[in-house]
């Protein structure tokens, strides 16, 4: 999932890449004075310490996706240590910074938690701030991970030390095309947005696959995030020879319900495809106008099964059940970092990032993670999901053959 | 035809929410030389009361009424707590009480409600079209042309017919005059940010229900939008305001409509363009009082 703000991006953008320049000058220096902390840290396999610092939105356009991220890790953390730590020795100490959904203030805050010799960095669920931040952790050979940016450019644009717990965008575009496809659809429009690297480039790997499988984009729209009115691009949908099929977008809140409401209002019945951005109980509470929308996510939130328990733990902690599946997915970063101090014994930095980047079947509570061979993406199943009266009803759960994935784009 | 019809249709249900978001600000700025940019967290309150009051089983139009005075008299118990302590002080001191009174409000509702969006549950009807012609016009952007219209022409009689309509018109043009004529500042100033309360309360429940959501920093694309709405038509002008409202929204749905698709990702950009210009050849805004120098 991602999230930008708007119109602000461009000037935010060239801001925060100054300061990133700057910050990186001032925290090689905070590496240097950590040097010593390094030489005396602990050999591999005996106990420590593992700092984990989050530089995510507490508050700001990204605290909807990075707040139950946070909830869902700090209820492992919590377990974890309860426990005695990874393997029993390794305690995991959290350090949380709020980046205000910024991405510049993800840099600084990126650059204080990299100061304080943290062995991991964590990081908002968007490429933008991930990739402000990573490129400082990428500089001190630290790991960055976002919470869940999918755009599957981290790596590209940030470093190999920069990672994301979620799927990549062109994988699930590969799912939603092939789902279409299947259901016999010729004809589709997308809709996307060039505020930011997720709802500008999913439509666009979702055309590509679509038109691989022998479908045809007959339209693509632009929208502004948090514009006022959709009506004019649902005229132009009602406009549309051949009529669309489908409709594929990455819209997510606010401007999903605002889109769906006047397609249906129009009178406009094609199917809608969305992705995980709309895994949310807002989706879920504009009951007949989104029956039938189907979309990808990392899983199923329902209280059964191995889910269940996160369920009924979460709630103990935080005395109300998770909204949404990122509370899920914040847990399972947790579970894939204790798979990778297990393998690296150690909280050293570098350590962490070999075991990290050749990570292979960590267990979550979806399914199994893995990133050797990610390209930084975690590799994981993508569920497929149908509004039904209301509620999640599973389609299947998809592992695209990576050969037939678009290729990720800047 | 029917492509001039949508863009019509279009053009007023933005068009009204704008202007009368827009007024809202304009009516504050009258009397106290200040632009309010908690104004678009009025909206969002207003969002909130309304999804609390459907939550709660009042019928939707009672829900939208609490919704609407509860704005009013939020923006009353704002300038009381926010700004009338600094009322003397610099534009520059209102312009950040302003800003920081937003901020607070959008950190209250982000970790007192929740940071997440919450869907309000509009009645079915509201959910479904009509036809004029062989276009259809969702019954949302009927109810929003209609209660736009309504609250324009019910402003208009309050501003001609009313005792503070006219203090606040007379404010517009000179705030001390209207003191020195006997009429208190500080009630004159209580007035008016309940207007402009009420103004951002209809304005939020048309901004919602269009939506079909509120979350909470919901307010700042309109208040953005107002603000640049109140520069076209010329600050403190209320004239100006409306006649803003209808010009932005007429440049943004004509250039949604008519730009090709490959120029659609800098639609804002052109906007914000054909602003400048327009302010190039009115620099005081449209309706705006020139500056008059004195020999």
């Amino acid at each position: 999932m991602n999230r930008k703000t708007g119109p602000l991006k461009v000037s935010k953008t060239i801001a925060g890449l100054s300061v990133i320049m700057l910050l990186a000058a001032c925290s090689s220096g905070a590496s240097d004075a950590g040097s010593t902390e390094e030489a005396a840290a602990p050999a591999a396999g005996e106990a420590c310490i593992v700092k984990v610092g989050v530089a995510g939105g507490q508050t700001g356009g990204l605290a909807y996706a990075d707040v139950p991220h946070l909830e869902g890790f700090e209820l492992w953390a919590e377990q974890v240590n309860a426990n005695g730590g990874i393997d029993g020795k390794f305690t995991i100490e959290t350090i949380v910074k709020d980046s205000r959904s910024d991405i510049t203030q993800s840099a600084t805050v990126a650059a204080e938690l990299l100061a304080q010799g943290i062995s991991i960095l964590i990081t908002s669920a968007d490429a933008d701030p991930t990739i402000a931040a990573g490129a400082l952790a990428q500089a001190e050979g630290v790991t960055a991970v976002s919470w869940f940016g999918s755009a599957p450019i981290v790596q590209l644009a940030a470093g190999d030390h920069v990672f994301s717990n979620a799927f990549g965008d062109n994988t699930q575009a590969k799912v939603l095309a092939d789902h279409a496809t299947e259901m016999g659809y010729q004809n589709a429009y997308t809709l996307g947005s060039p505020d930011s690297s997720y709802t500008k480039m999913l439509p666009v790997y979702f055309g590509e696959a679509f038109e691989a499988n022998g479908g045809k984009v007959v339209g693509a729209g632009s929208f502004s995030m948090g514009q006022a009115s959709f009506s004019v691009i649902v005229d132009e949908i009602k406009a549309l020879s051949p009529a669309p099929d489908v409709i594929m977008t990455p819209a997510y809140e606010p401007d999903f319900p605002t889109f769906i409401k006047a397609l249906r209002g129009a009178g406009i019945t094609a199917a809608v495809l969305g992705t995980d951005g709309i895994d949310s109980p807002t989706t879920l509470a504009l009951a007949d106008i989104a029956e039938g929308v189907t979309y990808t996510t990392p899983g199923v939130l329902k209280n059964e099964g191995v889910m269940g328990t996160f369920f009924t733990d979460y709630n103990a902690k935080y005395g109300k059940d998770p909204e949404t599946i990122y509370a899920v997915t914040g847990y399972e970063l947790g579970l894939t970092l204790e798979a990778v101090v297990t393998q690296a014994q150690s909280c050293d930095a570098d350590a962490i990032w070999k075991a990290w980047a050749n990570l292979e079947g960590a267990q979550g509570i979806t399914g199994k993670i893995s990133y050797k061979g990610g390209d930084g993406m975690a590799i994981r199943e993508i569920a497929l999901i149908e509004i039904k009266n209301s509620e999640r009803s599973l389609i299947g759960t998809f592992s695209p053959d990576p050969a037939t994935v678009p290729k990720a784009q800047l | 035809m029917d492509a001039l019809i949508s863009y019509l249709v279009n053009v007023i249900s933005l068009g009204g929410t704008y202007a009368l978001l827009a007024l809202g600000l304009a009516v504050v700025f009258s009397v106290l030389g200040l632009i309010n940019f908690a104004h678009g967290e009025l909206m969002t309150l207003t969002g909130y009361v309304l999804l609390a009051g459907i939550l709660t089983g009042q019928q939707f139009w009672v829900a939208v009424l609490i919704a609407v005075l509860a704005c009013g008299l939020a923006a009353v118990l704002m300038e009381f707590a926010a700004f009338r302590p600094v009322r003397n002080a610099s534009g520059a001191t209102l312009l950040m009480t302003s800003f920081a009174v937003s901020m607070l409000l959008q950190v209250l509702f982000q970790n007192g409600i929740s940071a997440r969006g919450q869907a309000i549950p509009v009645p079915p009807w509201l959910t479904t079209s009509i036809s004029i012609g062989n276009s259809q016009i969702s019954k949302v952007q009927v109810m929003s042309i209609t209660i736009g219209i309504l609250a324009l022409i019910a402003l208009k009689i309050f501003f001609d017919r009313s005792y503070w309509g006219w203090a606040i018109r007379a404010a517009a043009d000179d705030f001390e005059v209207v003191g020195l004529m006997g009429i208190k500042a500080s009630r004159l100033i209580s007035f008016a940010f309940l207007l402009s309360g009420l103004l951002a309360g209809i304005a939020g429940v048309l901004w919602v229900v269009q939506r079909g959501s509120v979350d909470p920093l919901m307010g700042f694309k309109p208040v953005l939008a107002a603000f640049i709405v109140a520069v076209i038509g010329g600050l403190g002008s209320l004239t100006g305001a409306v006649a803003g409202g209808f010009i932005l929204s007429a440049i943004e749905i004509a250039l949604q409509t008519w730009l090709p698709a490959g120029v659609m990702p800098y639609r804002d950009a052109i906007t914000y363009t054909v602003v400048v210009i327009i302010l190039s050849f009115f620099p005081n805004g449209i309706f705006g009082k020139r500056d008059q120098e004195k020999v």
